[in-house]
C-alpha cells in the first residue's frame, strides 16, 4: 500500500467513524444489555441468575403473549399494505400533470410534519363515539344518538391504529415512490401502451417492477416502525390483550422493578420476531432482483 | 402499408401553442423526415400520430380511416424511443416478447417469432441479456425487433441515429433501409440533424414553430429550399442578397452572376442568391474575364480528409467553396471562382 492509498484509507475511516460509533456503543451497547438483561443479568436490581431463559419462558408460554404478537403483527402488516396502496396510488396519480398540482405536492405531504400524537389526538377528535364523526352521522339523521355510532377506537380491531398508521405513513411511501417514479421517467410505460399494453399490464408488468426498490425500502421502514410503535397502540388499542410494545412498557411501568427483566425478553421478543420478518422479507425481495438482472 | 394523413392538426399546451395547423401527407411504405430545431413540434406531432397526446384541433387519418380519438393501443403503430425505453428488468426475448404476449398471443407463436425477429436483428447470442449489458446500438435493435414483432401498421423513430458513433451511424442507417424496405413498412422519424434526414428519408418534411415550412425530397430541399430558414437549417452558408438585373442575371456584393431563367420574379426584384460551396468550382488561373468568375483570394483552408473547404474573399464578401481534396491550394493564392447558372438559386428576399 503506497502512502497515498493509505492517506485515503485513513480519510474513509475518519468519515465512518461518528456513524460506526453510534451504532457500535450506543445501538449495539443497549442491545447486549437488553439481551443480558432478558437472561436474568441485572445486578443493580440485586438479580443476578445469569443464563436464565425462564424470563423468556414464561413470556413464551402464555397465551396471550402470542394473541399479542398477533395483534402487533395484524396491525403492522394491514397499515402498511393499505399506506403502500394509497402511496402508491398518489404518487402515479402525482407523476401526471392536472389543475392545483402544485398544491396537491404541499398538502399531501402535511401528515409527514405532524407527530404522531397529534395524530392520535385527531382520530380521538374524529372518530370516537362522540367524536365529530358520529355526531355529524347523528345530525345527518343516519342514527338517532351519537352513542349509537359503531366502535371504531378501543377495539381489537384496531382501526382507529390502522388510520393513524395509514394517515402518517401515505405521504411517506408517496415520498419514496414518487421519487423512484419520477427517476424511471414516463418512456416505457409509453413504450409498453404503444405495444398493446392496458393500464393493469402497464403498472404490474412494467411499472411495479421497476418501482419495487422503493416499495421494499419504504415498506420496511413503515413495518419496522408499527412493529414496535407504542403511542397509538397504547391510546387508541382495545385494551388488553395489548401489542407488544405495550405489554413491555406496562412491564417496565410496573412498581414491581424486578418486571423490568420481564419487560426486557417481551422488548427482545419484538426484536426478534421483526428482525426475522425483515430479514425474510429482503431475502425474498434480493432473490428476486437478481433474477431481474439487478445486483 | 398504411398511409397517413395530417388534417389541419393543431396542437396546444397550455398557453404554449406546439404545433399550428399542420397538414401532411405521407404514402404507403414511405420514409419520412420529420426536421427541425428542438423544441419546434416534431416530437409532438409524432407523438400525436402514435395516439400519445391527443390533437387540439384537426384530425390523423390512416388509410383514409380518422384515428384522432382511437387509444394508443389500438392504433397498432411502433415507436423506437430516443433513448429506447426498453424495459430494463426484462431480458432482450422478454423485452421482444412484450407487445405480443399483452396482445394474448400464444405462447408456441410468440416463441416462433422471437426467433425469427431476432435473427433480424442479428440479436440471437444476446437473448438473455439484460438492456444494462447491452452497448447503444444492440439496445437499439432490441427496440426495433419489440416494436416490429408486433407487426405495426407505421414504425415511428425518434432521433434514430442521434445516440450513435459515427461507424455505428453508418452501420445502422443501412440496417434501417434494408428494414424498412424488407418490411414495407410507413416509417416516419423525428431529427433535429439534417444530414441524418437526407441520409435517411424520401422525404422530409421540415417544421419551424410548429409549422411546416418545406415537405420535399432531401435534394430538393438541399438544392431548392424554399424560405431563407429552410436554407440556413440545412446547413448553406453562402447566402448574398442581391437584385435581378435581367430574368437571367442577377447583381450581387460578389459581382454579376448567371441564373436560371425567372419566370415569377421581375427585373429589379430583391432577392437572395443562394450558392452552394460544392457547386462552385475553383479556377487557379489563367483567369477569364467573361461568364460568372468571380475573382478572389483564398483566406482559410479547412481540411476534412476527402474534401477540403476555402474561404475565399470576393470583393469583401466571404464564401465558402469545397472541392474534393484532390488538391490542396494555399492561403494567399488568386483564384476565380465559376458557378454554373443552373446551380444559382434565388429566394425571396
Amino acid at each position: 500500500m503506497t502512502a497515498r492509498e493509505r492517506r485515503t484509507r485513513i480519510l474513509q475511516l475518519l468519515q465512518l467513524i461518528p456513524i460506526l460509533s453510534v451504532l457500535v456503543i450506543l445501538f449495539g451497547g443497549a442491545l447486549v444489555m437488553a439481551l443480558l438483561q432478558s437472561l436474568g443479568f441485572a445486578p443493580w436490581f440485586g438479580i443476578n441468575t445469569f443464563p436464565d431463559f425462564s424470563y423468556f419462558g414464561s413470556l413464551w408460554g402464555s397465551q396471550t403473549f402470542w394473541v399479542s404478537l398477533w395483534l402487533t403483527l395484524y396491525y403492522a402488516t394491514v397499515s402498511t399494505l393499505l399506506a403502500l396502496v394509497f402511496g402508491t396510488m398518489l404518487a402515479l396519480a402525482l407523476i401526471k400533470a392536472f389543475p392545483g398540482k402544485w398544491l396537491y405536492k404541499y398538502l399531501y405531504k402535511l401528515p409527514l410534519m405532524i407527530p404522531y400524537t397529534v395524530g392520535i389526538a385527531l382520530a380521538v377528535i374524529m372518530l370516537s363515539s362522540g367524536g365529530v364523526l358520529s355526531r355529524i352521522v347523528a345530525f345527518a339523521g343516519l342514527i338517532d344518538d351519537p352513542g349509537q355510532f359503531p366502535q371504531i377506537l378501543k377495539t381489537h380491531y384496531g382501526w382507529g391504529i390502522i388510520a393513524v398508521y395509514v394517515w402518517k405513513q401515505t405521504p411517506f411511501i408517496t415520498l419514496a415512490v414518487y421519487a423512484v417514479l419520477l427517476g424511471i421517467g414516463r418512456e416505457t410505460e409509453e413504450a409498453a401502451a404503444i405495444l398493446g399494453a392496458r393500464r393493469g399490464a402497464i403498472f404490474f408488468r412494467v411499472t411495479l417492477p421497476q418501482i419495487l426498490p422503493g416499495i421494499v425500502s419504504s415498506t420496511l421502514i413503515c413495518f419496522a416502525f408499527n412493529v414496535g410503535a407504542f403511542e397509538a397502540p397504547f391510546i387508541l388499542g382495545g385494551g388488553f390483550p395489548d401489542t407488544l410494545p405495550v405489554v413491555a412498557w406496562r412491564y417496565f411501568n410496573d412498581a414491581d422493578y424486578t418486571l423490568q427483566l420481564q419487560g426486557m425478553a417481551t422488548v427482545v421478543s419484538i426484536g426478534i420476531v421483526a428482525g426475522v420478518i425483515l430479514f425474510a422479507y429482503l431475502w425474498v425481495y434480493r432473490r428476486y432482483e437478481r433474477r431481474m438482472g439487478r445486483h | 402499408m398504411t398511409q397517413v394523413r395530417l388534417d389541419s392538426v393543431r396542437k396546444q399546451f397550455g398557453n404554449f401553442v406546439a404545433i399550428e395547423n399542420l397538414d401532411l401527407d405521407i404514402s404507403s411504405g414511405e420514409l419520412v423526415a420529420l426536421l427541425g430545431p428542438s423544441g419546434c413540434g416534431k416530437t409532438t406531432t409524432l407523438r400525436m400520430i402514435s395516439g400519445l397526446e391527443r390533437p387540439s384541433n384537426g384530425a390523423i387519418f390512416f388509410d383514409g380511416k380518422d384515428v384522432s380519438e382511437q387509444a394508443v393501443q389500438d392504433r397498432n403503430v411502433g415507436m423506437v424511443f430516443q433513448r429506447y425505453a426498453l424495459f430494463p428488468h426484462m431480458t432482450v426475448e422478454k423485452n421482444v416478447a412484450f407487445g405480443p404476449s399483452v396482445r394474448g398471443e400464444s405462447k408456441a407463436e410468440i416463441a416462433r417469432r422471437i426467433d425469427e425477429i431476432l435473427e433480424v436483428v442479428q440479436l440471437t447470442p444476446f437473448r438473455t441479456r439484460f438492456p444494462a449489458q447491452l452497448s447503444g446500438g444492440q439496445m437499439q435493435r432490441v427496440a426495433v425487433a419489440r416494436t416490429l414483432i408486433t407487426k405495426p401498421s407505421i414504425l415511428m423513430m425518434d432521433e434514430p441515429l442521434a445516440n450513435l458513433d459515427t461507424k455505428l451511424r453508418v452501420e445502422m442507417r443501412r440496417f434501417i433501409r434494408d428494414l424498412q424496405q424488407q418490411f414495407g413498412i410507413t416509417t416516419i422519424f423525428v431529427t433535429h440533424d439534417q444530414i441524418e434526414a437526407m441520409e435517411l428519408a424520401d422525404r422530409v418534411a421540415v417544421i419551424f414553430d410548429g409549422q411546416l415550412a418545406q415537405y420535399d425530397t432531401p435534394e430538393r430541399i438541399y438544392r431548392y429550399p424554399r424560405s431563407l430558414d429552410v436554407a440556413d437549417f440545412m446547413g448553406a452558408t453562402n447566402i448574398f442578397p442581391g437584385k435581378l438585373l435581367s430574368r437571367k442575371r442577377v447583381s450581387t456584393a460578389l459581382g454579376e452572376l448567371d441564373c436560371p431563367h425567372q419566370n415569377d420574379r421581375s427585373v429589379g426584384d430583391p432577392v437572395h442568391v443562394l450558392l452552394r460551396a460544392e457547386a462552385l468550382d475553383i479556377n487557379t488561373g489563367p483567369f477569364t474575364s467573361e461568364g460568372s468568375g468571380l475573382r478572389g483570394r483564398i483566406r482559410a483552408r479547412d481540411f476534412f480528409g476527402a474534401s477540403v473547404t476555402y474561404r475565399v474573399t470576393c470583393n469583401d464578401q466571404e464564401i465558402d467553396v469545397t472541392e474534393n481534396a484532390r488538391r490542396m491550394l494555399d492561403v494567399g493564392d488568386d483564384v476565380q471562382l465559376e458557378i454554373a447558372p443552373e446551380q444559382v438559386w434565388l429566394l425571396s428576399a
